[in-house]
């Protein structure tokens, strides 16, 4: 396995739920690249389609929502191995692709767990349905090996779901994700309903996973703040686009898009000097209703004429960091100072 | 601004009975220990800020100081007396709750949740009255054009607008504390920073006593005069925002600071265990300090007597044996 080289390739993907009120475009052509052993953070709010994207990759779209455009190439591991399109896999192709290539670990794991069976069991029915020559012995001593991987100890694998914490179960999930050995693991805010300890807890597991493992991840969260110290790149969504990515220390240091400004000056710091807050006047918009132009433009403080009528296109700002801004796009530089937020 | 104490806590504890029936005929369950003997009081026109994890006892706090619940023992005083009718109580104190998708009845507009508060304490009598006041109150929380929201359904809100909708609703009886039980941890990041400040204003403005209930360590240092850690049905740790955060006491303060996301910093710290532990169950509670259990530096007695609250700087008060002058000097003479 060598590590650099894209596994994941996401070509200008769309996703529409088709609703009775017309088509609502969750997602609106995104193209992204997942390269292995890397962490992507996807960060957006609640209707940005974020979770449509990382559904859209895992093929776990259900109708109403339809796959209107782009491919989703996954890049097998090997010299000549030709990308396949993840979204027109077949049933058995399909099969084996999930899990074995890509897993996935829900935001809620009192809800991806089943509560009637024992997590040991639910590992190890990962293993019975994929590995089929495993003896019994050899299933029962690798699920062992995993549950004890994530931090959960044999004992517990005896344990119900509602017997185990929050984070428990959590690492419970990642163990199941795990069992395969995947290339990539879609992670869906794993760690929304935890405390903040257990959180930093479960974040640094899966670094530490990761290194042992060599697995990419899609971190996808709400939280731009837990990306910066936790993923390599950075994709922020607005309103079912991508509006910037890049590289996480630069998407942090210089913000090209006014949206990834406002968020991060949006929460406070727990160190320095209190700094003003900028924040983000208004509200997200109805996506079956989008203003015209670029869809962030009615809440934000850098619009120019030219964005309520001209739809910004995704172009690279600086090495490596693209944004899709027509007031701070490539000739007008970065963020002015002032409003960047580097006052360290 | 004055410092006249609004609403107040004395030695309050919580404990709710797990099941009134008996088990198996072998007697009954014990007691979840929700809150024990928590003391605190509220200024008029500060904000305190209550930090701590889930189901270490903050909602119970909030529910107690809203008299939605009866204390087990202890007394809740309002401006120095215990206040027996219910009615006059919530015309004092108003509670702002954490899902505005559930506090707002989906089958009624944005008037009627107004109107109904002002009508029942008898602020409006007339409709046109009603009318006035109604708009002044969607006024007050940056509902504008009044018009247009005082006519919506909540569906046709989205959740920054609805939690206004509540604060506005708890300001209509015009009450002298408010109590903010998470009031943005279900609406989105780039809407939550102008309920705080609409929040914050508020306070300063028309004096009211505010207590702010968070899991959000960051956001209780930039907003709060005060914070408040409890842990596992306890006050741990109290003093000035600024002071509590720069310099925490208490151990548990130390690892929940450390644990809160700061972009600015890169998590690397030598101290990388994958696993702090998790707060213990309140049924039965771990003898002595509570937190002994997961404390890095907990000493022989943090297991065996509870410590009492010392007094670690001015305002800065914490309940750890660290900082009990017996202790460190029997731990010296070791």
């Amino acid at each position: 396995m060598s590590a650099g080289e894209p596994v994941l390739t996401i070509r200008d993907l769309s996703v529409d739920y088709l609703t009775g009120s017309g088509a609502v475009h969750a997602v609106d052509s995104v193209s992204l690249t997942l390269h292995r052993g890397e962490i992507l953070g996807l960060a957006g709010e609640s209707g940005s389609g974020k979770s449509t994207l990382a559904n859209a990759v895992a093929r776990l779209l259900k109708p109403p929502a339809v796959v209107t455009s782009g491919e989703v190439l996954y890049h097998r591991d090997g010299p000549d191995a030709e990308p396949v399109d993840v979204l027109r896999m077949g049933k058995n192709d399909l099969r084996r692709f999930r899990w074995k290539e890509l897993s996935v670990v829900f935001q809620s794991a009192m809800n991806s767990l089943n509560p009637v069976t024992t997590v040991g069991s639910q590992v190890a029915d990962v293993l019975r349905a994929h590995e089929r020559t495993l003896s019994t012995q050899d299933r029962q001593d690798r699920t062992v090996e995993l549950l004890r991987r994530v931090g959960i100890s044999a004992d517990r694998a005896k344990s119900y779901p509602h017997e185990l914490s929050g984070g428990m179960r959590q690492r419970a999930a990642i163990a199941i994700a795990l069992a395969l050995n995947p290339e990539i693991i879609v992670m869906d805010e794993p760690t929304t309903a935890l405390d903040v300890v257990v959180q930093r807890d479960i974040l640094r597991e899966i670094r530490a996973l990761r290194e042992e493992y060599g697995f990419a991840v899609v971190f996808i969260t709400h939280d731009l703040s837990l990306l910066l110290s936790m993923a390599d790149w950075i994709a922020v969504m607005y309103a079912g686009r991508l509006v910037e990515h890049g590289a996480a220390r630069a998407v942090h240091d210089q913000p090209r898009h006014p949206y990834t400004l406002g968020l991060l000056r949006s929460f406070p710091k727990l160190r320095g000097p209190r700094e003003e807050l900028l924040g983000i006047p208004g509200t997200p918009p109805d996506l079956r209703d989008l203003p015209p132009g670029c869809p962030f433009h009615p809440r934000c403080r850098f619009a120019v004429d030219a964005c309520s009528s001209e739809a910004p296109v995704l172009t690279e700002v600086q090495g490596g960091q693209w944004a899709a801004c027509l007031a701070h796009g490539g000739s007008y530089g970065p963020v002015p100072v002032e409003l960047s937020g580097r006052s360290r | 601004m004055t410092d006249e104490v609004i609403l107040a806590a004395e030695g309050v504890t919580k404990h709710f009975a797990a099941s009134r029936r008996r088990r198996f005929g072998v007697g009954k369950r014990p007691p979840v220990r929700a809150v024990e003997d928590v003391s605190l009081a509220l200024t008029a026109g500060r904000i305190t800020a209550m930090v701590g994890e889930s189901g270490c006892g903050k909602s119970t706090v909030a529910r107690l100081l809203a008299r939605i619940y009866p204390p087990t023992s202890g007394r809740i005083l309002l401006r120095g007396k215990e206040v027996t009718s219910p009615r006059d109580y919530r015309r004092d104190v108003q509670m702002v709750f954490q899902d505005p998708f559930a506090s707002l009845n989906p089958f009624h507009k944005v008037y009627y949740h107004l109107a109904r508060p002002l009508k029942l304490h008898g602020h409006a009598r007339t409709k046109a009255e009603l009318d006035e006041q109604v708009a002044a109150l969607l006024e007050r929380v940056s509902l504008t054009p009044v018009e247009q929201f005082m006519h919506k359904l909540p569906h046709e809100l989205s959740g920054g607008q609805r939690q206004r909708v509540a604060i506005a609703r708890a300001l209509a009886v015009r009450p002298v504390a408010l109590i903010a039980d998470e009031p943005v941890s279900m609406l989105d990041v780039s809407i939550r920073l102008g309920v705080l400040r609409l929040l914050e204003q508020l306070a300063r403005e028309e004096n009211l006593a505010l207590l702010y209930i968070t899991h959000d360590i960051a956001s209780a240092r930039y907003f709060a005069d005060d914070i408040l850690v409890m842990y596992a049905g306890q006050l741990i740790e109290r003093g000035p925002s600024e002071r509590v955060t720069d310099d925490p006491a208490h151990p548990y303060t130390k690892l929940l600071l450390s644990a809160a996301p700061d972009p600015d910093q890169v998590d690397d710290e030598p101290d990388d265990t994958t696993d702090h532990g998790e707060p213990p169950s309140l049924i039965s509670p771990p003898s002595g300090c509570r937190f002994h259990p997961r404390c890095p530096v907990a000493m022989p007695e943090c297991s065996t007597t509870a410590p009492l609250t010392l007094t670690v700087a001015p305002d800065h008060r914490t309940a750890c044996h660290l900082y009990d002058p017996a202790t460190v000097a029997d731990q010296a003479a070791r």
